[in-house]
């Protein structure tokens, strides 16, 4: 009945409406959001298959991996009638705004401030939907689960207002639906900017070669770039003047993310270039020109940024902005592997001596080219596991030298095998001791 | 034979006929003193063969030995108890046992005297023997175990254990990494002479041990090596260093070439040859520092020239003697620059450098007047005029290098021979000199070594000219000089008796009388005929019969040698280290008869032996198999020839380097 009446009162605002709900919902043909019922089977594929990654990495690298793989059928059921019941909700909430309209079609403000309250209830509908949605992915209950896609995702949902993404941000289609001009509207783009940043990370894990990132127990650029720069930023002989230089401080779950691509504007991490490029564009209309969108020639757009230096969240570490002696941390990368060693748990451990344990990769795969081997031995008998140490140790030491690695079954066999030649030989001591010719070159004596 | 050894020869062969008096008489003190003064190899030999007294005055007196076959090692040994020196480079088939074996025999103190041991491609030696060795020589000061390919850290370790060493050779020693160079550092830390040429594996780590460790060194090549500046930092600190060479190291710039400058004044030579990254400005931060650099080499690294080089290369007018510019693109103004900046040199190398030209060259040598070696090879434009300029200003010239300098001619070659009197080399390769040019080169008659390859219209007299007056020629290149016949070489042998080497390639008109008339150079160690097609097996044989010295021969492509040949060679030329066959007519019967005979035979290139059946090639390298070093042939018989058989050569430290060319078998 409602419904009936909405069609045929004013079917043009019914349409915008519905479409703008539409577009809300899906915003480009293709795509598919996170926590929304009817396209819920692809994405959440893809995180599954992130996950099972994740397992398998738990397998070689975590001894306990359980907690990645637990998996309540009953729990989801009970979740997915929610969703359902949500769903409802929504349907009812905009067919009863249409009835509304409908009712008091003359009074053109009464129906504004209607819609302002329509739209708030609809606000709180769908992120408690996508909160459930989300509380279907089983890592999503474990905050300190190490999945970066989940937990990028409750990042996400779990800080509305986002990373000051600007409505700019989203779909060129959003920008032509009618969406009512009045202050709770911010809070409608918010919700899409935050849903549309999902939808960007999902794009990245979906179209990533390696969903799980730096975790992946393959080598990845972003981890060749971590052994580089492998040091925490130790920058202690920089000594730039405080003042000189804004102190940037991302926040955990920033720098846990397996980003690489960090906007200098707000510090919010990407793993792709071009979507940090598309982020860029929210920070003013200087990010939006062809130019700054297309793919940067090398060593442009260095020069006007201004220097950057990183705090870190940490309170009370000396790398922390509040801490007195304050020494910033030159790069994103010496933030994001500061964090790990210091403050987070060391995770990986060693498969060769299961002693040594570490919480950035690529320490571990430097710790793993020299465990176990490589054993750097003094004569006077202290070992060394680089040879760089050794040798210091012999320059400094009078008389130490290196010793060399005796391959212990191939010298005896060759032993043997030197002394039976020497017996085979026939040597013809008792002969006279006359120089024959053709035995020696003569020489000049000087 | 000289004249002092003709007159030994008859005071010794008198005493003994005299029965017991004359030289015998003399002691062996006095005996020795003559042998020590005598300097013709062969003369001393004369009379250790003919007197008894002689042989046992150079028993106790000898000093230095070549030996060149493993069997009578340890006979000589205890024979020259006072050795000095011992060279073991040529000795064939030597190996861990017989080297152990004759140091053994030797017996305690026989090798006490010993200092010099020279092993360079004594590819059989291990750390065993090298163990031996140092244990038996307690006063050792220097080895050479360049191009030991298969050395590595433990026979260089082994060698650390003579406290005393001085000098170190470790060119191509592949497998000596840092640990080896530390063992030696530490245990050697009097060395003052290192080469660690073309060890690879040696890095910066090893480089700095060795700057801490040797603080007497004075001379070091690390040329080839993958070291960086890190190195020339550790180099720097080396307060008595005088040479340096450190060529084709790529990882080195300018950066380290200005840390090698902070160093103390010792040093006097730096070689930077083929240093791809580094530039003129590093050269003279390098200069600024080292203010008394007397040789400095940078053929082939400089692409441009600054005059900040050209003003820095001024401040060292007092000492800079040699300096080479090879690759290097020069002007006239250079030329110019240098000549005032450095008139002290003595050595100039412009090796194919472009832009040389008449009035550069006589800018230059009108300030350098003590020049003795201009090297001008490929200068292609220059003519006369500089060679004018240069015989007016350098009257000491000894060595002159013109090879493809092709506008010169005799006029210009008279001027040289008639001011330099001193010169004793002159390489005039692919230049068109004609006999006219030879006449007038005759008058130098300390010429020493002569290339004439390419020069096609050099004839018979020619070389007649030479002849007359160059007793002193050691060297002669005659490649592809295909006017030159029989009588020409037999004019050559009548006037130059001392030619070591000689180059006949391609003169195809040379026969086996020709090769008859060389059978009289009895000092000729080097000879190449490839491609001499009219040679036979008899005149291999007058060679192999007259020339004793010989030690390198190319029969490469001469057809018509067979069996009749190689039978000569193996019944005749004892010396014969080196041997190339490659397209002659022999059989496998030829082959196993030239192999298993020559015993000093230790690199044969033997491809496109069609004659020669795998069973021949089979048992003839097993006749040779421990004293082979080297050896080429076709690729097809890698996989025909028995796995054990390779296998059993590269025990013996024998490399095979396989052609890639069809194997033709011609069953006979």
């Amino acid at each position: 009945m409602a419904s009936g009446t909405a069609t045929n009162a004013d079917p043009d605002q019914q349409t915008v409406r519905s479409n703008s709900v539409e577009q809300f919902y899906f915003p480009r043909p293709g795509q598919s959001l996170p926590g929304i019922p009817p396209f819920f089977g692809p994405p959440s594929s893809s995180l599954y298959l992130a996950n099972d990654n994740e397992a398998k990495v738990g397998n070689q690298l975590e001894p306990n991996p359980s907690q990645s793989t637990d998996w309540d059928p009953q729990a989801i059921v009970s979740n997915l009638t929610f969703l359902e019941q949500k769903i409802k909700q929504v349907k009812d909430v905009v067919q009863s705004m249409s009835n509304r309209e409908n009712q008091v079609a003359s009074g053109s403000c009464e129906v504004a401030a209607k819609q302002q309250l329509i739209t708030a209830d609809l606000t709180s509908i769908i992120i408690q939907l996508i909160t459930t949605a989300g509380s279907l992915l089983p890592s999503m209950k474990n905050p300190l689960s190490s999945n970066p896609a989940v937990r990028q995702l409750s990042n996400t949902l779990g800080s509305p207002m986002g990373f000051g993404v600007n409505a700019n941000q989203r779909p060129s289609v959003d920008s032509k639906t009618d969406i009512p001009d009045i202050g709770k509207a911010s809070g409608y783009e918010e919700l899409i900017n935050s849903l549309n940043t999902t939808q960007d990370e999902r794009d990245e894990l979906i179209k990533g070669p390696n969903p799980c990132g730096g975790e992946g127990s393959e080598p990845t650029p972003m981890e060749d770039h971590d052994v580089k720069e492998s040091d925490d930023g130790d920058h202690e002989g920089e000594n730039l003047p405080p003042g000189s230089y804004v102190v940037l401080q991302l926040e955990k779950e920033e720098i846990l993310a397996p980003h690489t691509h960090f906007c200098l504007i707000c510090g919010k991490g990407f793993k792709r270039d071009a979507n940090l490029r598309m982020h860029m564009r929210g920070h003013g209309d200087e990010y939006k020109t062809a130019a700054a969108l297309a793919k940067p020639t090398r060593d442009s757009g260095s020069d006007h940024a201004p220097v950057t230096r990183y705090s870190c969240p940490f309170v009370g570490c000396k790398r922390n902005k509040e801490h007195k002696k304050f020494q910033p941390l030159k790069t994103i990368l010496c933030v994001k592997n500061h964090y790990k060693r210091s403050h987070c748990d060391k995770s990986y451990t060693c498969s060769r001596c299961n002693t040594k344990k570490f919480s950035v990769i690529a320490d571990l795969k430097t710790h793993e080219k020299h465990c176990g081997r490589d054993k750097w031995l003094c004569s006077c008998g202290t070992t060394f596991s680089r040879k760089d140490k050794l040798f210091g140790h012999v320059a400094l030491f009078q008389g130490h030298t290196p010793a060399l690695p005796m391959d212990d079954v191939k010298r005896k066999r060759r032993e043997r095998l030197f002394w039976t030649a020497v017996g085979g030989l026939n040597w013809n001591c008792g002969a006279s001791s006359r120089v024959e010719d053709g035995e020696i070159n003569e020489e000049v004596e000087p | 034979m000289s004249r002092e050894g003709q007159k030994l020869d008859y005071a010794a062969a008198g005493g003994n006929g005299a029965g017991g008096v004359g030289i015998g008489v003399l002691s062996l003190d006095l005996l020795g003193q003559v042998l020590d003064r005598l300097r013709e190899p062969r003369d001393r030999k004369a009379c250790r063969l003919v007197s008894r007294a002689f042989e046992r005055a150079e028993a106790t007196h000898r000093r230095a030995l070549r030996v060149l076959r493993r069997e009578p090692l340890p006979r000589l040994l205890r024979a020259f108890p006072s050795l000095e020196r011992l060279d073991l480079s040529a000795c064939a088939s030597l190996d861990d046992a017989s080297l152990s074996a004759a140091i053994a025999a030797a017996g305690a103190g026989g090798l006490a005297g010993l200092r010099r041991v020279c092993l360079a491609r004594a590819s059989g030696v291990g750390w065993r023997g090298l163990e031996a060795l140092v244990a038996a020589c307690p006063r050792l000061e220097a080895v050479d175990l360049s191009h030991c390919v298969g050395a590595g850290d433990r026979e260089v370790a082994a060698l650390a254990a003579a406290a005393g060493l001085r000098e170190l050779r470790l060119d191509k020693c592949l497998a000596v990494t840092d640990m080896g160079l530390a063992k030696v550092v530490v245990g050697c830390p009097r060395l003052e002479k290192l080469s660690v040429k073309w060890c690879r594996e040696i890095s910066d780590i090893g480089i700095d041990l060795l700057a801490k460790k040797c603080p007497e060194l004075r001379s070091l090549n690390i040329s080839y090596l993958k070291v960086g500046n890190g190195s020339l930092r550790s180099i720097s600190t080396l307060e008595k260093l005088e040479e340096l060479a450190m060529v084709g190291c790529s990882c080195i710039d300018d950066e380290g070439l200005e840390l090698l400058s902070k160093g103390s004044d010792s040093l006097q030579s730096v070689d930077v040859s083929r240093c791809d990254h580094v530039t003129y400005q590093g050269l003279a931060s390098l200069i600024d520092g080292r203010k008394f650099l007397q040789k400095l080499h940078v053929a082939d690294c400089l692409h441009e020239i600054g005059q900040r080089f050209v003003s820095k290369l001024a401040t060292l007018k007092e000492t800079l003697t040699a300096l080479k510019l090879d690759g290097l693109e020069v002007s006239d103004s250079l030329l110019q620059a240098i000549g005032e900046g450095c008139n002290k040199l003595v050595e100039i190398g412009l090796s194919k450098c472009s832009g040389v030209t008449d009035e550069g060259i006589s800018s230059l040598v009108a300030r350098c007047t003590d020049l003795r070696t201009i090297d001008l090879t490929c200068c292609n434009l220059i003519t006369n005029n500089a060679l004018d300029s240069i015989a007016d200003n350098c009257k000491m010239l000894e060595c002159l290098r013109l090879e493809s300098c092709s506008l010169i001619n005799e006029k210009g070659l008279e001027r040289i021979a008639n001011c330099s009197p001193n010169l004793k080399e002159i390489d005039l390769t692919d230049c068109g000199v004609n006999d006219a040019a030879l006449q007038h080169l005759a008058k130098c008659s300390e010429l020493r070594t002569l290339k004439l390859g390419l020069c096609s219209s050099i004839s018979d007299k020619g070389i007649a000219f030479i002849s007359s007056n160059c007793g002193k020629l050691v060297e002669l290149d005659l490649y592809r000089c295909n006017s030159i016949t029989d009588d020409g070489l037999a004019a050559l042998v009548n006037g130059c008796k001392k030619i070591k080497l000689l180059n006949l390639c391609y003169c195809n008109k040379i026969t086996d009388s020709g090769l008859g008339h060389l059978g009289s150079l009895e000092e000729l160690t080097n000879l190449e005929l490839r491609c001499l097609v009219r040679i036979t097996g008899i005149g291999i044989s007058s060679i192999a019969t007259g020339c004793k010295s010989l030690i390198e021969l190319d029969l490469k492509r001469c057809y018509s040698v067979d069996d009749a040949g190689l039978g000569a060679l193996a019944r005749n030329a004892f010396n014969l280290r080196q041997l190339t066959i490659s397209y002659c007519q022999v059989t496998g019967l030829g082959l196993c008869h030239l192999l298993s005979s020559l015993r000093c035979l230790q690199d044969i290139k033997m491809v496109h032996l069609s004659w020669v059946s795998i069973e021949g090639f089979e048992i003839a390298l097993r006749a040779a198999c421990g004293r082979l070093k080297k050896l080429k042939m076709l690729n097809g018989l890698k996989t025909v020839l028995s796995p054990e058989l390779l296998q059993m050569l590269h025990a013996c430290g024998c490399r095979i380097r396989w052609v890639d060319k069809p194997l033709v078998y011609k069953d006979c």
